[in-house]
């Protein structure tokens, strides 16, 4: 299902234009990072995929539906969307229930909801913990909670917002396997991320914006080398990338699998 | 985004520039004349000598009207109607209204209320106007008032706007998971554990970390505290409190003596 | 005799049923900078709290052992003195803001004004804290206006215009863009040069392998190695007990394993990989 946008314009109520003339297309299956500094207009970006926000001008369709005929109770069943921070959403004295609330609120059957919920709990790591009240977790896990209560909706459009921030090395990469398994099932994962390295390690195709529009855009290893353009948004290139740089390599690495076969090809 | 609730409009004029406890002091003797003092066209007259040549004086005029032709002014008018249909005074009836009857003297009594409501509401906006919040709490925290009374006031002043902020978020999160918002009231009504819970539990942890946060500032230091804006109180303005308490002190004087 | 020293300190919240501190050793001499690592529930937050007197003067629980700071011992003190000594920021940079303040300027004064500092010396302090985390521009604007990690300047200007001895930060730049980041160090390593001791909790491995004294690496509320920051930050030990370690140190371990990596000891920074990568 693909993600179209045209000439998406958003002005705030109190005159802010967030979003000012993006247009793209998300192919159906693809893993997407939006990078770029704070106030560049990501949030509000995404906030059109599922209806939070009605473009002021221009479009964006999900699929065949458009999002300005669309309510967002029934965008829900096909663009997930995972709130930056947990607290926000949980509300269910157990996790199985917190779960289980998205795909009920979808109308899906007892059957396939129960298989669902099962399956998002395994991919999140929660399965010894359905019974313990959210708020009993620590923030790591109230974080893997509110991941698992989109993915249970099964919408082929999952929306991560700064899903790393705050977590620990071993979090992230409990993430970073929830997407990985998210892309195998042929979901369209769409992340906005501060945290570069993660972006680089994960991601295919990485957006760039800036005041509002798009700086860059395309496959994750062209994008991540152009330090003098990326850091018109404040993003620094990833540690390996410029390590890759400083080394004067000879094509742009992303990841530590990339750097070490550049230098053993240099060798 | 809401930044903050308050309604002060940074001016430089002769109200703006009076110590804040002499403004509330106006303010509250404008509202007890209005109620207490002993002559049917005190409200009335109030508004014409007072309310309007004060917003005048202090370069809110356009602002106090705007506000005043479209909240205070219909607000005051609904209790107009509703002290003139069901305020049983009087016998000469004008005229019938189904099974009410309307009388001089219930309109003449309803017009006076109306206006003294005018008058309170006008007086209180105009000082809101024309005062910076935090000022008048340093203000009165240097007359004595508890630290941490004015600190609840302001911070409650200023936190509501973020708290309705933060509803908006988790209304949206949860909007995100197919919770339907937008239909009807029983749906709705079901639909507000997901909404006040986070709320709820959120506001929680936030006001330790707050607590946590001011503490680490000396919050409750045993200090005599100090501020950093000085805030004027010459004569004149100590004076015209004395002049205005004594008017004070005589309109209710006046009202017992006639009552 | 160090100027920060906890003695076997052990820590349980009113509310857990485990020790969150376990027989925790530190010690951290006047004007050292010394960063605390180690992944989530290691107990960094709350031995950050332990420092600054909120535990247990704040949330209560039950706590054994003696911690000490600048001589006094904090069982023996309040917090409203303890806090004269000892600043702290910590995390969430909108839960710091006062609320009590309409403006950066004010907001920053706030603390001066609880503890009774003139007005003519507390606007200069506020002045020259501003100056100082390059927050000038910001000193008309409310508070709430602010970015993530422009409030994180004001909370850290907060602190810093206490003139605390021991200045206690909890990951203050965690909503801050790499540029931010590297000027909020720079003030950081400025102030314990000029004798602030300083504590501060952070996961960006490179920033605290080029700015700090000593990294003490906590695990399960226990100190679990402490010592030079590339010792520390480099160990296997690291990556064996779940911590977040830098790219250029685990790609560096690969390389080495592969026969890349020449050099005995591992980067932990760009120019550290750079140098023994070009060798």
């Amino acid at each position: 299902m693909n993600i179209e946008i045209k000439d998406l314009r958003f002005t705030y109520p109190t005159g802010l234009e967030a979003v000012s003339g993006i247009s793209l297309t998300l192919e159906a299956g693809e893993q997407v990072a939006i990078v770029g500094q704070n106030g560049a207009g990501k949030t509000t970006l995404v906030r059109h995929f599922n209806g939070l926000l009605q473009p002021t001008s221009g479009s964006v369709k999900i699929g065949d539906w458009d999002t300005k005929k669309t309510s967002v109770a029934k965008l829900a069943s096909r663009v997930g969307y995972v709130f930056q921070n947990p607290d926000e959403q949980l509300f269910s004295r157990d996790v199985l229930t917190e779960v289980t609330f998205g795909p009920r609120n979808l109308g899906y059957s007892k059957e396939k909801t129960d298989g669902l919920v099962e399956r998002a709990l395994a991919l999140t790591e929660l399965s010894d913990k359905t019974e313990t009240n959210p708020y009993d977790l620590s923030p790591t896990w109230r974080k893997m909670v509110a991941l698992a209560s989109i993915i249970a909706m099964d919408t082929p459009i999952v929306i991560f917002d700064e899903p790393t921030t705050g977590q620990d090395a071993v979090n992230v990469a409990r993430i970073a396997n929830v997407i990985a398994e998210l892309q195998k099932e042929g979901k369209t994962v769409i992340t906005i991320t501060h945290d570069i390295d993660f972006c680089a390690e994960n991601f295919e195709r990485v957006v760039a914006l800036s005041k509002g529009q798009v700086l860059l855009d395309g496959p994750a290893r062209e994008i991540l080398g152009q330090e003098e353009i990326l850091a018109q948004t404040y993003v620094e290139p990833p540690q390996l990338t410029r390590l890759g740089k400083r080394l004067r390599l000879k094509e742009t690495v992303r990841n530590q699998e990339e750097f070490l076969n550049a230098i053993a090809r240099r060798a | 985004m809401h930044e903050r609730l308050s309604f002060h409009i940074k001016r430089d004029s002769f109200i703006h520039n009076l110590n804040p406890l002499t403004k509330l002091v106006l303010t509250l003797t404008l509202i007890l004349i209005a109620f207490t003092f002993p002559w049917y066209w005190t409200p009335h007259l109030l508004v014409l000598v007072a309310i309007i040549p004060l917003s005048l004086l202090g370069k809110v005029f356009r602002e106090f009207s705007v506000t005043a032709l479209r909240l205070i002014l219909p607000a005051a008018g609904f209790l107009f109607l509703m002290q003139a249909f069901f305020q049983p005074v009087g016998s000469d009836v004008i005229f019938k209204f189904y099974f009410l009857d309307v009388t001089q003297e219930s309109l003449m009594f309803a017009f006076r209320n109306a206006m003294r409501v005018f008058v309170m509401v006008s007086a209180f906006t105009l000082f809101l106007v024309t005062t910076h919040p935090s000022e008048l709490m340093s203000d009165l925290t240097r007359r004595g008032l508890p630290g941490q009374f004015s600190y609840v006031i302001i911070s409650t002043l200023q936190i509501l706007p973020q708290i309705i902020a933060k509803s908006q978020t988790i209304i949206a999160a949860q909007r995100s998971r197919g919770l339907d918002t937008e239909s009807s009231f029983f749906k709705r009504a079901g639909s507000l554990i997901p909404l006040v819970g986070p709320l709820v539990f959120g506001s929680l942890m936030e006001v330790e970390e707050r607590a946590i946060a001011i503490e680490a500032r000396g919050f409750t230091s045993k200090q005599t505290k100090t501020s950093l804006h000085e805030i004027p109180d010459p004569s004149f303005d100590q004076m015209l409190r004395w002049v205005l308490v004594a008017l004070i002190i005589l309109s209710i004087a006046l009202n017992l003596w006639l009552s | 005799m160090a100027f920060v020293n906890l003695q076997n300190v052990t820590y349980k919240y009113p509310l857990t049923k485990a020790p969150v501190l376990q027989n925790v050793n530190l010690q951290v001499d006047e004007g050292e900078f010394v960063s605390i690592v180690g992944p989530n529930g290691a107990g960094k937050s709350t031995l950050c709290y332990a420092l600054a007197g909120f535990v247990p003067h704040f949330f209560k629980g039950e706590i054994s052992g003696s911690i000490e700071v600048d001589g006094k011992e904090s069982s023996k003190s309040t917090l409203d003195e303890w806090v004269l000594n000892v600043g702290l920021a910590f995390q969430n940079p909108f839960n710091q803001i006062s609320g009590a303040k309409y403006t950066v300027f004010e907001e920053i004064a706030f603390g001066l004004e609880n503890i009774g500092v003139p007005r003519e010396e507390m606007k200069s302090r506020v002045e020259d804290a501003m100056a100082l985390t390059g927050i000038r521009d910001l000193a008309d604007r409310s508070p709430y206006s602010l970015s993530g990690g422009q409030q994180q300047r004001v909370a850290l200007t907060s602190i810093l215009v206490m003139r605390p001895k021991l200045l206690v930060l909890d990951e203050p730049t965690s909503q801050m863009d790499p540029i931010g980041t590297r000027e909020v160090f720079g003030t950081i390593r400025k102030m314990a040069e000029e004798g602030m001791t300083v504590v501060l909790v952070e996961h960006k491995m490179e920033w605290i392998a080029k700015f700090a004294d000593r990294v003490i690496a906590l695990k399960d509320g226990s100190v679990l190695l402490e010592g030079k920051p590339n010792e520390v930050l480099t160990s296997d030990l690291l990556v064996e007990n779940g911590f977040g370690i830098s790219r250029y140190t685990s790609t560096a371990r690969e390389a080495k394993k592969q026969g890349i990596w020449k050099k005995e000891s591992l980067p932990v920074t760009l120019d550290e990989a750079a140098e023994g990568f070009t060798k």
